[in-house]
């Protein structure tokens, strides 16, 4: 392997970066060139050809030396902007309608499709930036415009936080045991998670990694949020009016379930335009069922792609597919979801995961998946009753009756969006340098049979830099993608890119770069995963922070970078740490919730209404301890138990005022949770240690907080 | 010699009752400790639970041992009885001022405990505190206690007016306390605006049930100016100095609010999906309306919503119904969709959640502040509200008819209606007859005054008898400091609008005095000053004359700065303390003689007001040439008075008109000072009388001498030199 570099600087600007365009030679055969050339930095910027194995062979232009000369004058407008003076020259509302003609001559050698002005709506984008700038830090008593949904990554749990501010606003335990509400310890929480025959939680841990909202009208309409686990492949629900994890699914014969996705509208009665289903596709393939047979037989494995019903929580279908799903996308008419798949060689060590030329997006035809379980073409594996079609690529192959259609895309593809405008689905390279945008019309006209190769759907595919993983949208035609090995985010016009993909070699889809801190994973852009992308803010979900924070040791907080994006530059305005480790998130107008502010009292079937219902109440040595809280006091204020009994302990908070939660331990019993206004939550629990034992509210809620305590009797 | 021992005599007499009024008045805090005047309220009476730790809720609810913390809003609390260990509730027992800050006469609340048995009746009423003048020094206390009485047993519910009761109306009247209407039509208000407060809340009187309204959507998107325009969205703007503030150009808290859930008002405010959702969370009967705050820093949420749960800064009010919210029935704002939209710093959607609430009738919304009286840094409530009522033209059928009751002071002017148009009229009069004066002193001679007396005479007498006695319309130095306050710190129309008879006066006097001077005023229609000089007149008549003298000139000019002293004294002391002001205004002895009269007082008092009755019987008007301290204050401004008297070149050396100057306004140089002249138009006869007139009698006599024609007299006071024409026959 030899790697010949060849450095020059292109351009200094403004000190956003230095550009270095590095050529490469690499051995081709080696897996670990990529990484080399990702040293290198810039290969991508300029359209070179070095990689072309891993790239797609069609685009000649960007294959042969004298094209690349030609392609350096042109290929990123970023490096070649002019002093910033013509740029607010550009900006100026007065001038935008004489954009065009301005550009002609006063930028003659770049640009000339514009991409900038056109992503500047008319007005005055560098000042907006400024204002959106100061607006990030807000002052105390300033509420955040925008919620944002996060997942929580291996810690388990579903985050709130409010933006631009970046503060952290809640945390939704669902996966994993949560010690402050008592999740995992409450009778209703362990209810939601699944219990062993013993009582006992059936997981601890949960790998949270994708969480989306449920829409109507092509809009968040508030109701729920869904959230991944990979670990013990489930899926939580999270309603977005109390903010708390109401169910949890298990998907049957599935493992390392990843990418998630609600529907949007019903495929085939459009008039219902809300999400019924959510999309899980799973990443690792396994022997199905996974009950101990084909154990050494990896040609064998299948992952699933698994359909749940978004009010009842169960799982409607499965389709079996080859290769592994990363993420989920759908559409807006709700006739398709999308997954984007690596591995489609069915490899079982990274190698083999890698080598294949292509890997794939494959679509799924949602309305004749579902005929299909209608007409009883399925199969169930093991103890699933779960109906699970076909939909592999051996038994999809005419695709007028096919369940899916399999679009192929470079290699080792991450994350599939679409974009708000509805029209397009655009995959990621990874490893490949490349986005690439596949129209969904053509996907249809496919399965209609009005398309002979479905790759047709692809309607552009350029370049954009090392490491692309994940899209982002502004509502103005732009999408952003998060450039990993580059520890950047390029911002690229998608009918720009349709143009140069068409043979238009002077279409600039690149508009802007910008260097984030560091090792960019997901992105996201306000009100990006709508129809109603607002094209103002972008958060990057930067997996490396190492010197952006106080250092607190070896374990590093991740960074999200929140970015202004209402200009045509992308201006970088705040750091927010997180704690390992979110994966994705989504960011919309808070106006779209209409949180609770208490429980209503008559949705818990075990409410204590009145405090003179609260006593003990003796069945046996089964033993129920009725309990009322109303700041400072609980009510009974002493309760008397015998060792050996089986408790279980109802308490009602039956406080009306918002934000009076009480808490209720249990000192050497191992209990605490919390009660919200005017909810109800149950413990069970063996007395067994005789004593006293001072119960007492943990969570303050009065000036005789302290005082708020009542006394459980263990008599031996 | 004579003169001088009387003079002696008289000082002594003046003195000895000063000294006596000192005595009494340093008696007064003693004895005033049983009176509620400026009683020092419990610490924390405004805000702690538990009320009855504070005050004797016991003594307005008979029979109630036990008792609730402070509960609804507006607060009450429950009374219990305990027997056997078992509590039954008898009645309620409520703090006037956590209800209404409603002003008596002082512009202060009369605080009350008011006690409501479970049925609505009146159990028992108690004054904590209150800071009526009249109540202080004049008429008893008891008389209140007694007014209170009246209301004992009575229903909550009934129309109670001040007045004779008028069955056929359905009307319950009650007996006012004669000179102190205002007092008792604010307590009225106090009294069943606190009793059906809470008679409302548990439950004994129905809350009113006003229809719904019917809202005409013509789906116009209105942008900010043109609710304004049309009323849509109203401005409350709280001054700092109306909360007792140092004067400030930046409000203390500006808000604009208005109702959501008119459709054009809501989407222009929230946007179309907005209020779409807003109204998608309302139930029926149940209404929004925004509040935003465009100025001042105080926050209109204030942090009583933290604990109790209630928002305590802001309520609506639709008629006698109060409406607060609670802290579920608060929704973040996060913006406002109209154009042209103020920006803010504080916003909310507050909910209604009654059947009560009507969108088609008016209502108020009101900011629940605190007055910090700056002398004692007590607080004290004080509200303020605009009215927000839909145009008729975002209503179907338009607005529908609404009775409103009357201010307490529109009450008064029309109740004494009849009295106002005598009073009027008598101002009026005095003041067309003193206009015609010069006609009037034409006639009049130095021998026969007349002509002018008989007006003046009649003036005297109907103010004594009619103004003073009667309608108790004399003005005062207190008022005058009010006014001062009132200027410093908040200018309440109502407060002055409350007593028609001295708000008229006040008009006649501002007119004339700068018209005329003081003298017209002092002179002429002064309650006390009329009687002191009638007193002085009357004993002439009766043969007196001998034991009258008039103080000498060089006395008089020293001791006529006197009142001047008092003045400045109660104006400096005021601005310290408006209650110690108050009291020494009792150097007046007006209260003591009209509103309370003389034997209604405690001895120093009628001895004070007697003393200086008496001494007017030998020397003209002594109280008002020397201690007056309101003649004072309207002899300053005398001074730019528009209308002089007449003086002609010899008045320097002649001194006959200030011989007859009661007033001793005239001095050597024969200059009439028109801070001291009482406008008894005696040197304006001597003016024009010939006769009496030591320059005119000169000249007519030199004219009747050399045969010349004893023309007219001209304005200049002299014979008006014409020359016989022949043709024309000669005549004077």
């Amino acid at each position: 392997m030899e790697i010949l570099r060849h450095v020059r600087v292109l351009v200094a600007y403004q000190g956003f970066r230095v550009c270095t365009l590095l050529e490469c030679t690499c051995d081709k055969t080696s897996q670990d060139a990529l990484y080399r050339q990702a040293g290198g930095n810039c290969s991508a910027m300029h359209g070179a050809a070095t990689l072309e194995p891993y790239a797609r062979t069609n685009t000649d232009h960007t294959r042969n030396g004298s094209d690349r000369t030609m392609n350096e004058a042109k290929m990123n407008p970023v490096d070649e902007m002019p002093d910033p003076s013509r740029r607010k020259f550009l900006n100026s509302a007065a001038f935008v309608g004489l954009a065009g003609a301005g550009l002609s001559v006063g930028l003659s050698a770049c640009n000339k499709d514009a991409p900038a002005p056109a992503a500047a709506p008319g007005g005055a984008p560098v000042a907006a930036a400024a204002s959106h700038a100061a607006n990030v830090h807000l002052k105390p008593g300033e509420l955040d415009t925008y919620y944002g949904l996060w997942s929580g990554g291996h810690t388990g749990d579903f985050r709130v936080l409010g933006l631009p501010s970046g503060r952290e606003l809640h945390r939704v335990p669902c996966f994993v045991p949560d010690a402050l509400v008592g999740w995992g310890i409450t009778n209703e929480s362990k209810a939601i998670m699944g219990t062993k025959p013993d009582g006992s939680l059936r997981y601890t841990v949960g790998d949270t990694h994708h969480t989306h909202a449920s829409y109507k009208d092509g809009n968040y309409d508030g109701r729920y949020a869904w959230i991944n686990d990979k670990i013990n492949s489930r899926i939580a629900r999270i309603r977005l009016d109390y903010f708390i994890c109401d169910k949890i699914t298990d998907l049957p014969n599935v493992q390392g379930f990843h990418g998630i996705f609600p529907d949007k509208r019903d495929p085939v009665d459009q008039a219902i335009n809300y999400t019924t289903r959510v999309f899980c596709g799973a990443e690792f393939h396994t022997p199905l069922p996974n009950d101990g047979r084909d154990l050494d037989s990896p040609e064998k494995y299948r992952a699933l792609f698994s359909c749940v019903d978004a009010e009842t929580m169960d799982v409607r279908w499965q389709a079996v597919i080859d290769g592994n799903c990363d993420l989920v996308a759908t559409s807006y008419d709700g006739k398709l979801a999308a997954s984007n798949q690596y591995n489609t060689e069915g490899g079982h060590h990274y190698e083999g995961m890698m080598s294949a030329e292509r890997d794939a997006c494959i679509f799924f035809n949602i309305a004749r998946i579902e005929q299909a379980v209608k007409d009883g073409k399925f199969k169930t594996y093991g103890a699933s009753k779960v109906p699970v079609v076909d939909a592999t690529r051996a038994a999809n192959t005419d695709p007028t009756t096919a369940l899916v259609g399999i679009v192929s895309v470079p290699k080792n593809p991450h994350g599939v969006n679409a974009s708000p405008d509805g029209k397009y689905f655009i995959c990621a390279g990874k490893l490949s340098p490349t986005a690439t945008v596949i129209e969904l019309t053509k996907v249809l006209d496919w399965f209609d049979g009005k398309l002979d190769d479905i790759d047709k759907a692809i309607v552009a595919e350029v370049e954009i830099g090392l490491g692309p993983l994940h899209t982002a949208f502004d509502g103005r035609g732009n999408a952003y993608t998060t450039l990993f090995l580059d520890s950047q985010v390029v911002k690229w016009n998608v009918d720009a890119a349709i143009k140069f993909t068409a043979g238009d070699t002077s279409a600039q889809y690149v508009v802007d770069r910008l260097d984030v801190h560091y090792q960019p994973g997901h992105i996201n852009a306000s009100q990006s995963e709508t129809m109603f992308a607002d094209g103002k803010w972008l958060c990057v979900g930067c997996k490396f922070s190492k010197d952006r924070f106080l250092p607190v040791g070896p374990l590093h907080a991740e960074t999200e970078q929140f970015v202004d994006i209402s200009g045509e530059k992308m201006v970088l305005v705040a750091d927010h740490p997180v704690r390992p480790e979110p994966h994705d998130f989504v960011i919309f107008k808070r106006e779209l919730l209409q949180p609770k502010q208490v429980y209503d009292i008559n949705e818990f079937p075990l409410a204590v209404k009145d405090p003179k219902e609260a006593g003990v109440f003796r069945d046996g040595n089964k033993v129920t301890v009725k309990v009322t809280s109303m700041a400072p006091a609980f009510e009974p204020r002493e309760f008397k138990l015998k060792v050996g009994d089986e408790v279980t302990i109802i308490l009602t908070n039956l406080d009306k005022i918002e934000d009076l939660t009480h808490g209720f331990a249990i000192p050497k019993y191992n209990v605490n949770f919390i009660v919200n206004p005017q909810e109800t939550k149950s413990v069970t629990f063996k007395a067994d240690k005789p004593g006293v034992f001072w119960c007492y509210c943990t969570h303050f809620c009065h000036a005789l907080h302290l005082e708020m305590r009542s006394r459980m009797i263990v008599e031996a | 010699m004579k003169l001088y021992t009387a003079l002696r005599g008289a000082l002594a007499s003046v003195l000895i009752s000063a000294g006596l009024l000192a005595l009494g008045l340093s008696a007064a805090p003693s004895a005033s400790a049983q009176t509620a005047y400026e009683a020092a309220l419990p610490e924390g009476i405004n805000s702690a639970p538990a009320l009855c730790d504070l005050v004797a809720c016991g003594e307005v609810l008979p029979g109630a041992t036990a008792f609730s913390e402070r509960k609804g809003q507006p607060r009450y609390v429950e009374g219990y009885a305990e027997v056997d260990g078992k509590r039954t509730l008898l009645g309620y027992v409520m703090l006037s001022t956590d209800i209404t800050d409603t002003p008596a006469y002082s512009g202060k609340p009369v605080v009350t405990l008011i006690g409501m048995n479970t049925e609505g009746r009146f159990a028992g009423v108690k004054i904590l505190k209150h800071s009526e003048p009249i109540l202080l020094l004049g008429i008893p206390e008891s008389a209140l206690i007694r007014f209170n009485d009246q209301y004992l047993g009575k229903f909550v519910g009934d129309n109670i007016e001040i007045g004779r009761s008028r069955p056929d109306e359905d009307m319950i009247g009650l007996d006012a306390i004669s000179g102190a209407t205002v007092t008792v039509i604010a307590q009225n208000q106090v009294m069943m605006m606190s009793g059906a407060a809470v008679a409302r809340q548990v439950g004994i009187l129905e809350p009113t049930i006003r229809p719904q309204a019917r809202f005409v959507d013509a789906g116009r998107a209105l942008d900010w100016a043109t609710m304004v325009k049309e009323g849509a969205v109203q401005r409350l703007t709280v001054k700092a100095e109306q909360v007792g503030l140092a004067r400030s150009p930046t409000p203390f808290i500006d808000l604009w609010y208005g109702y959501l859930n008119h459709p054009e008002i809501g989407r222009a405010v929230l946007g179309a999906d907005g209020w779409r959702a807003l109204m998608a969370r309302l139930k029926e009967g149940e209404h929004a309306l925004f509040v935003i705050r465009t100025g001042g820093i105080e926050s209109f949420k204030g942090s009583g919503f933290v604990r109790g749960g209630l928002y305590d800064r802001v309520q609506i009010r639709q008629g006698q119904d109060a409406f607060t919210f609670r802290d579920l029935d608060y929704l973040n704002l996060y913006g406002i969709n109209a154009p042209g939209a103020p920006a803010f710093t504080e916003s909310g959607i507050f909910i209604v959640r009654s059947p009560a609430f009507s969108g088609a009738f008016p209502w108020k919304f009101m900011f629940l502040g605190n007055r910090v009286d700056r002398e004692t840094g007590a607080r004290s409530f004080a509200n303020f509200d605009t009215e927000y009522w839909l145009a008729p033209s975002y209503l179907e059928g338009g607005r529908p008819e609404v009775k409103k009751p009357d201010a307490p002071w529109v009450r008064v002017w029309k109740m004494r209606a009849l009295e106002i148009g005598l009073f009027s009229a008598l101002l009026i009069a005095v003041g067309v007859v003193y206009a015609m004066r010069d006609t009037l002193t034409r006639r009049s001679t130095r021998k026969n005054k007349w002509p002018v007396n008989v007006f003046k005479y009649s003036a005297w007498i109907i103010s004594i008898g009619f103004v003073g006695f009667g309608l108790l319309a004399q003005p005062s130095i207190t008022q005058v400091l009010t006014w001062f306050h009132s200027l410093l710190f908040q200018w309440q129309w109502e407060l002055f609008l409350t007593d028609p008879f001295i708000f008229l006066f006040w008009i006649f006097i501002i007119v004339t005095v700068f018209l005329w001077g003081r003298g017209l005023f002092c002179g002429w229609l002064c309650p006390f000053g009329s009687l002191s000089e009638l007193l002085f007149k009357v004993a002439n008549a009766i043969g007196l004359k001998r034991f009258q003298f008039v103080v000498p000139m060089q006395w008089h000019n020293r001791l006529k700065w006197v009142k001047y002293g008092v003045f400045f004294g109660l104006l400096a002391v005021s601005v310290f303390s408006m209650g110690l002001a108050e009291k020494l205004a009792e150097v007046e002895p007006f209260k003591t003689t009209f509103l309370v009269g003389l034997f209604n007082r405690s001895w120093p008092y009628t001895l004070f007001a007697a003393g200086l009755l008496g001494l007017s019987i030998f020397t003209e008007r002594p109280f008002c040439k020397y201690l007056c301290p309101l003649g004072a204050a309207l002899a300053m401004p005398s001074t730019f008075r528009w209308f002089g008297l007449k003086r002609k070149q010899e008045c320097d050396s002649c001194h006959a008109c200030a011989k007859g100057c009661g007033s001793n306004a005239i001095d050597a140089d024969g200059r009439i000072d028109h801070r001291e002249c009482m406008l008894c138009l005696d040197c304006m006869v001597l003016y024009t009388d010939d006769h009496a007139c030591p320059p005119l009698a000169q000249e007519r006599k030199r004219r009747t001498k050399s045969g010349l024609p004893l023309t007219p007299i001209g304005a200049d006071g002299y014979f008006i030199p014409i020359k016989p024409v022949p043709v024309r026959a000669p005549q004077a």
